[in-house]
C-alpha cells in the first residue's frame, strides 16, 4: 500500500514538474535558510558551554557607585578575587584573567599580539581548555611563563617543538613556553592566542597591584559547588567588602559592589560591556525570520496543492468507491507532500553545506565547518522536514479526502471555490512578511546610512592613525618623535593623544566643583593628548581656550571638558565652568576651555561627559592628517621613520574613518543579512504567486476566450486577472505598516542618534511589493489574454 | 439483496427543494440483472448512487443485504465497497497516475489482499479479458473500450456481488458496447454477480433480465 502511495507521488511531482520545482525550491530555500540560521542561533546559545565545570562557574563583576552614578563594570581589581577564596568556603577554585597586547619576537618574527591573556595558575582547573603539552597545574605559576595555542606556537615555531624555548617581550623580558595548548574554540568569551602566568604582572612587571583594590582590569571567574545558589554568596559579599575597603570606599564616596553572573549566560544575557558580546535581540529577530521565509515556503505549497486539488478530485472519488477510508486518503496525500519536503531536505543539506563558508564569513565566525559537526542536530534537521510535510500536506490533505465521491464523479463541479478564501490570506500573509522586511531593509540601510555620514564633531577624514604603545622614552622624546614624522613629505600635520575616537578610552575618579561649590566626584572618560590634538581633530572650543604652550601651567594643571560635563554639574553656560577647580588622579588646577560635544564612541549612545588633559605618559597612538595623494608613498616614508625611532615594535597604522566604521561592523552585518532574507522572502512569495496565477490563467483560458470573442481587450483582461491580487497585496500592505513600524521603532531604540521613521518607507516597501506581484501576475495574464481565442476554445 | 422503502432525495435550492427522487419502493434480487432506464435528470444516476452508498436519501430506507444502511458506521460503508459493492462508471475513472495493473490492483490493496495473492488475481482478471500485454500502459494509452475494460476488471477483481454500472457504454461506440454488455451478462451468468445498470439504450437494457422506468423521480 505504501508503496503504491509512493509510486503515485513520485509519478504525479513528476508529470507536474512546474508547481514541483517550484514548490522544491521554495522549500529548499526555507529550509536552507533555516538551518543556517538554526546553526547560527545553536552557536551564540553554546558560548563556553563545552568548560566542564560551566554550571558552577561564575563571573565576578563589580557595580561601581559614585555620588552622581552607577557604574556596572564586567572587571574587579586584581585583590578582590584572592580575597574572596580566602573568606569563602564555598568559593572552591577562582582565576583571574587579564588581557594584554604585547610585542612578542623569536629571533627574527616579531609580531604584535594583541590577544594576550594574562591567567592566574588555576586557570586549567577552572576552565576547560585543553593543554596538549605541558603541566596543567604549574605551567602558567612562574613569572613569565608562556602557554601559546597551536596557532600561535607554529607562527613563531614552525614545526619545532616549542616546549622550553624562550620568547623576548615587549624587546626586555624573555619568557619561556611551557605549554602547548588547543586553539581556543570560536565560541569562547575568552579569546586569546596566548596565555602567560599572572604573576609575570603581580610579581614582575605591576608589583603591588595585589593590594590596590581601586585598580580596576581584571576579570575574575570564582567555581562554586555543584548545585550552589548564587544569590547566597551574592548576599554575603557587599559584607566582605565593606571589612576589606570600608573606609577607603567612604573616603572616596565611590562605592563597590560584587556581582556574581553564571558563566553561560554572560556571552547574551549580560548588559556589562565585553570585547566578546552576543546580541540577544538580534538572534530572536533571525529565528523570526527564519521561521517566516520558511513558513512563506509552506504556504506555497498549501496554495499550490489546494488549488490542484480539483485535479485529484476524479481519484478522490474512485478510490472511495472501491474502499478507501478518508484516513488512508488523508494519509496519502500526506506522503506525498512528506516526499516533497523529504527531497527539499536532502537538497537543502547540500546547500547548506555549500553554503556554510559563505555564511561564517557573512556573520563573521566560524560557527561550523562542516553542517554535521553535531550529528544530533541531522535529528532536527530531519524532524523539520517531516513538520513541513504534515503542515503543508495537512490543509490539502484534508480538503482531497473529503470530497464526496458522488458529487466527484458525476463530475459536478468545475472549478473549487473550497479554500479560496484560505488561499488569499495566505497569500496576504506572504505579503505583509514581505512588506515589513522591505520596510526593514530599508530603515536598517538609512540608519546606517545616518550613522555614516552624521557629523560626528571631529575630523575623521584622511586621519592615519600610527600605533606607538610601548614605544621607548616617548614620554619624554614624543615632540622630537612627533617633529621628525611631521616633517615626511605627505604628513600634514600629527598629533599625540592615549586614544582616539571609536577607540575606546580610559576613565578617572575624577573631582569638579559643581555649581553649588562643592567638589563633585564622578568617574569620567578621560583624553590624554598633546598640545595639537583639538585643532588638528577640528573640535570646536566653545568656551575658554584649548592647550597650549603659551601657558606653562598647562601641562601640570589645565583641564579641558566637553558639553555634557558641563551639564553633568548643572552649569547653564559653558563659560560658567571656566576657572573651576578640579582633582584627577593626582593632579589638581583649573579647567581652562570648554569643547563642543563630538561622538567619540559610536553614534548608538549619546555622549558621554569627557576630560582632556596634557598628559605624555598616556600617549599611545599618533594621529597624521596625510594628503591622499601618494599615499603608498607616505606610507613606506612613514614605516621607514617609525623603524629608526622605535626599531623594537612592529609598525602598525590605519585609517581613523574606517576604524571608527568599524564599530557598526554587527549592525553592517545584521543589515546584510535582513536584506538576504527580504531578497528570499520576496523569490519565494513571487514563485507561489507565479504558480498561483498560471494555475489560474489555464483553468480561465476558456472563459478568456469566451470575453475575447464579446470584445474584451488585453488590458480589460490583465485587470480582470490581477485585480484579486492587487486587493490582497493593498490589504498586506494596511496589517504591514503598523507591524513593521512598531518593530523598527524597537530596533532602533537602541541607537541614541537614529533617523525618524516616514510614511514613504512603508509606501516603498508596499509599493515594492505590488511591482513584485504585478510583473508576476501581470506576464502570465498577458500571456493569456494574447492567446487566439480560437486555439483557447478548441481545446474544450 | 436490495430493499428500497419509500425512498426521497431533494437538493435544497435557493428557498425550496428540488425534488429528484420521491417515494421509491424497489426490490432486487440476488443474481439479478437490472437496468434502470429513463430520460436525462429523471434521477436514474441520483438513484445509482444511492443504491452504491455513494450518497445519502433524504428520507425513506435502503436495506442492503437485510442490514439497514442509514445505520451503517462510515467504516462499515466503506467495508462494503471493498468486498461487495463494484462500480463501473460512464467515463471509465481510471487513476491517470497508475498504469493499468496497479489500476486493477488498487482495490485489493485497500483489502489488505497479501501480495502474492494480489498477483495472481491481477493477473487471472488481466488473462480473462485478454488485456495481459496492455498492463503496463497508461489509461491515457488505451482506446475508450479497452480503458472500460480495465474499469470492469477493476470492478470485479475483488469479488463483488454486486456491480452497479452507470452508463458504462456511454462513451463508446456500438461495437464496442456490444462486448462490454456480453461481459456483463457473462458475469452475471457464469459468476453469479448481480448487475444494476443505468443506460439509455433500449439495445443494451435487453442483456437484462428486468428494466426499471423511472420518470421525474418515480418509478413507472
Amino acid at each position: 500500500m505504501f508503496r503504491n502511495y509512493l509510486k503515485i507521488a513520485w509519478r504525479n511531482i513528476v508529470k507536474h514538474r512546474f508547481y514541483s520545482a517550484i514548490n522544491i525550491f521554495g522549500l529548499t530555500v526555507g529550509m536552507t535558510c533555516c538551518f543556517l540560521i538554526f546553526m547560527f542561533v545553536r552557536f551564540e546559545l553554546s558560548y563556553d558551554t563545552f568548560h566542564r565545570k560551566a554550571d558552577q562557574i561564575y563571573r565576578v563583576s563589580t557595580d561601581v557607585k559614585t555620588p552622581t552614578e552607577l557604574i556596572r563594570a564586567a572587571i574587579t581589581s586584581a585583590p578582590m578575587g584572592p580575597a574572596m577564596k580566602a573568606d569563602f568556603p564555598e568559593v572552591l577554585n577562582m582565576v583571574r584573567v587579564n588581557a594584554a597586547s604585547w610585542l612578542i619576537q623569536q629571533g627574527d618574527n616579531k609580531y604584535q599580539e594583541d590577544k594576550v591573556l594574562l591567567a592566574d595558575s588555576s586557570f586549567f582547573d577552572v576552565f576547560s581548555f585543553r593543554l596538549l603539552k605541558g603541566n596543567a597545574a604549574s605551567a602558567l605559576r612562574a613569572p613569565f611563563s608562556i602557554v601559546l595555542t597551536e596557532r600561535a606556537a607554529h607562527k613563531y615555531f614552525g614545526d619545532a617543538d616549542p616546549m622550553g624555548k624562550s620568547l623576548l617581550i615587549e624587546g626586555e623580558y624573555s619568557a619561556t613556553v611551557t605549554g602547548i595548548m588547543k586553539d581556543v574554540p570560536a565560541n569562547s568569551q575568552l579569546d586569546f592566542d596566548m596565555l602567560a602566568s599572572m604573576s609575570t604582572l603581580t610579581k614582575a612587571l605591576q608589583p603591588g597591584i595585589d593590594e590596590q583594590w581601586g585598580n580596576f582590569g581584571m576579570g575574575t571567574y570564582v567555581v562554586l559547588p555543584p548545585g550552589a545558589d548564587p544569590m547566597q554568596l551574592e548576599r554575603k559579599l557587599p559584607a566582605f567588602m565593606e571589612s576589606h575597603i570600608g573606609d577607603m570606599m567612604k573616603r572616596g564616596s565611590m562605592y563597590y559592589t560584587l556581582r556574581l553572573e553564571k558563566l553561560t549566560d554572560v556571552y547574551l544575557h549580560s548588559t556589562r560591556e565585553a570585547p566578546v558580546k552576543g546580541n540577544l535581540s538580534n538572534i530572536y529577530i533571525f529565528a523570526v525570520v527564519a521561521a517566516f521565509i520558511l513558513f512563506i515556503a509552506i504556504f506555497n505549497f498549501v496554495n499550490l496543492a489546494t488549488a490542484k486539488a480539483t485535479e485529484r478530485a476524479k481519484e478522490v472519488g474512485v478510490r472511495k468507491s472501491i474502499g478507501a477510508f478518508t484516513s488512508q486518503l488523508t494519509l496519502q496525500f500526506l506522503c506525498e507532500t512528506i516526499l516533497l519536503s523529504l527531497l527539499a531536505f536532502v537538497l537543502s543539506l547540500v546547500c547548506c553545506q555549500l553554503l556554510l563558508p559563505a555564511f561564517n564569513a557573512l556573520v563573521g565566525k566560524e560557527i561550523r565547518t562542516y553542517v554535521f559537526d553535531r550529528a544530533g542536530d541531522l535529528y532536527y534537521f530531519f524532524g523539520t522536514a517531516v513538520a513541513v510535510g504534515l503542515l503543508a500536506g495537512a490543509y490539502p490533505a484534508l480538503i482531497l479526502a473529503a470530497y464526496k465521491p458522488a458529487l466527484v464523479l458525476k463530475g459536478a463541479f468545475g472549478r473549487s471555490d473550497k479554500g479560496l478564501s484560505l488561499r488569499k490570506c495566505l497569500v496576504a500573509i506572504q505579503f505583509v512578511t514581505a512588506i515589513i522586511l522591505i520596510a526593514g531593509v530599508t530603515i536598517v540601510y538609512r540608519q546606517l546610512a545616518y550613522m555614516h555620514q552624521q557629523p560626528l564633531g571631529f575630523k575623521k577624514e584622511q586621519m592615519l592613525v600610527m600605533d606607538f604603545t610601548g614605544v621607548r622614552n616617548l614620554q619624554t622624546s614624543w615632540p622630537d618623535m612627533k617633529q621628525r614624522i611631521a616633517r615626511l613629505p605627505g604628513v600634514e600635520r600629527a598629533s599625540f593623544s592615549s586614544s582616539v575616537p571609536g577607540e575606546g578610552q580610559s576613565s578617572a575618579y575624577t573631582l569638579i566643583e559643581n555649581k553649588a561649590g562643592d567638589m563633585q566626584p564622578s568617574n569620567i572618560n578621560l583624553y590624554s593628548v598633546d598640545y595639537d590634538f583639538i585643532q588638528q581633530y577640528q573640535v570646536k572650543v566653545i568656551a575658554g581656550r584649548a592647550f597650549s604652550p603659551a601657558f606653562a601651567s598647562d601641562s601640570t594643571a589645565a583641564l579641558l571638558v566637553n558639553e555634557a560635563v558641563v551639564s553633568s554639574l548643572g552649569y547653564a553656560q559653558p563659560q560658567d565652568i571656566i576657572g573651576k577647580r578640579y582633582s584627577q588622579w593626582g593632579r589638581e588646577g583649573r579647567i581652562v576651555g570648554v569643547v563642543r560635544n563630538f561622538n567619540y564612541r559610536s553614534l548608538r549612545a549619546e555622549v558621554e561627559p569627557l576630560t582632556l588633559r596634557l598628559e605624555p605618559r598616556d600617549f599611545d597612538v599618533l594621529s597624521l592628517n596625510v594628503s591622499t595623494a601618494g599615499i603608498p608613498a607616505t606610507l613606506s616614508a612613514l614605516e621607514q621613520a617609525f623603524t629608526q625611532l622605535a626599531p623594537e615594535r612592529r609598525f602598525s597604522y590605519y585609517f581613523l574613518d574606517e576604524a571608527f566604521d568599524r564599530q557598526y561592523r554587527t549592525d553592517y552585518r545584521f543589515g546584510r543579512l535582513i536584506l538576504l532574507a527580504a531578497i528570499l522572502a520576496i523569490i519565494i512569495a513571487s514563485l507561489g504567486l507565479l504558480g498561483l496565477i498560471s494555475y489560474i490563467v489555464t483553468q480561465r483560458t476558456k472563459e478568456i476566450g469566451i470575453r475575447k470573442v464579446l470584445g474584451a481587450s488585453v488590458i480589460n483582461l490583465l485587470l480582470l486577472l490581477s485585480r484579486d491580487f492587487l486587493k490582497l497585496v493593498m490589504i498586506a500592505m494596511l496589517i504591514a505598516t503598523p507591524v513593521a513600524w512598531y518593530v523598527m521603532h524597537r530596533w532602533l531604540q537602541d541607537f541614541a542618534y537614529r533617523i525618524h521613521i516616514e510614511w514613504w518607507m512603508f509606501l516603498l516597501a508596499g509599493l515594492g511589493a505590488v511591482v513584485v506581484a504585478m510583473v508576476t501576475v501581470g506576464l502570465q495574464s498577458v500571456k493569456a489574454a494574447l492567446v487566439n481565442p480560437v486555439k483557447s476554445l478548441r481545446t474544450e | 439483496m436490495i430493499q428500497l422503502k419509500h425512498i426521497s432525495k431533494h437538493y435544497p435550492v435557493g428557498f425550496g427543494k428540488n425534488a429528484v427522487l420521491d417515494d421509491i419502493d424497489l426490490t432486487i434480487h440476488a443474481g439479478e440483472f437490472v437496468s434502470i432506464m429513463g430520460p436525462s435528470g429523471s434521477g436514474k444516476s441520483t438513484l445509482l448512487h444511492i443504491l452504491g452508498l455513494l450518497e445519502e436519501p433524504s428520507g425513506g430506507e435502503y436495506l442492503f443485504e437485510g442490514e439497514p444502511v442509514h445505520k451503517m458506521s462510515e467504516k462499515k460503508r466503506t467495508q462494503l465497497h471493498r468486498g461487495s459493492i463494484g462500480f463501473v462508471f460512464q467515463a471509465y475513472h481510471l487513476i491517470d497516475e497508475l498504469t493499468v495493473y496497479e489500476n486493477i490492483e488498487t482495490p485489493l490493496l485497500y483489502k489488505n489482499v497479501p501480495s502474492s495473492e494480489r498477483k495472481s488475481r491481477v493477473a487471472d482478471v488481466l488473462d480473462r479479458f485478454n488485456i495481459v500485454a496492455k498492463k503496463d500502459l497508461f489509461p491515457n494509452q488505451l482506446s475508450g473500450g479497452q480503458q472500460q475494460l480495465v474499469g470492469i476488471a477493476r470492478a470485479i477483481v475483488a469479488e463483488p456481488r454486486v456491480i452497479f454500472a452507470d452508463e458504462p457504454t456511454g462513451n463508446l461506440h456500438s461495437d464496442q458496447a456490444r462486448v462490454i454488455m456480453q461481459l456483463f451478462k457473462h458475469l452475471n451468468e457464469t459468476d453469479k454477480i448481480t448487475i444494476v445498470q443505468v443506460t439509455h439504450s433500449e439495445q443494451n437494457a435487453a442483456f437484462g433480465h428486468r428494466v426499471i422506468e423511472i420518470r421525474d423521480g418515480k418509478i413507472r
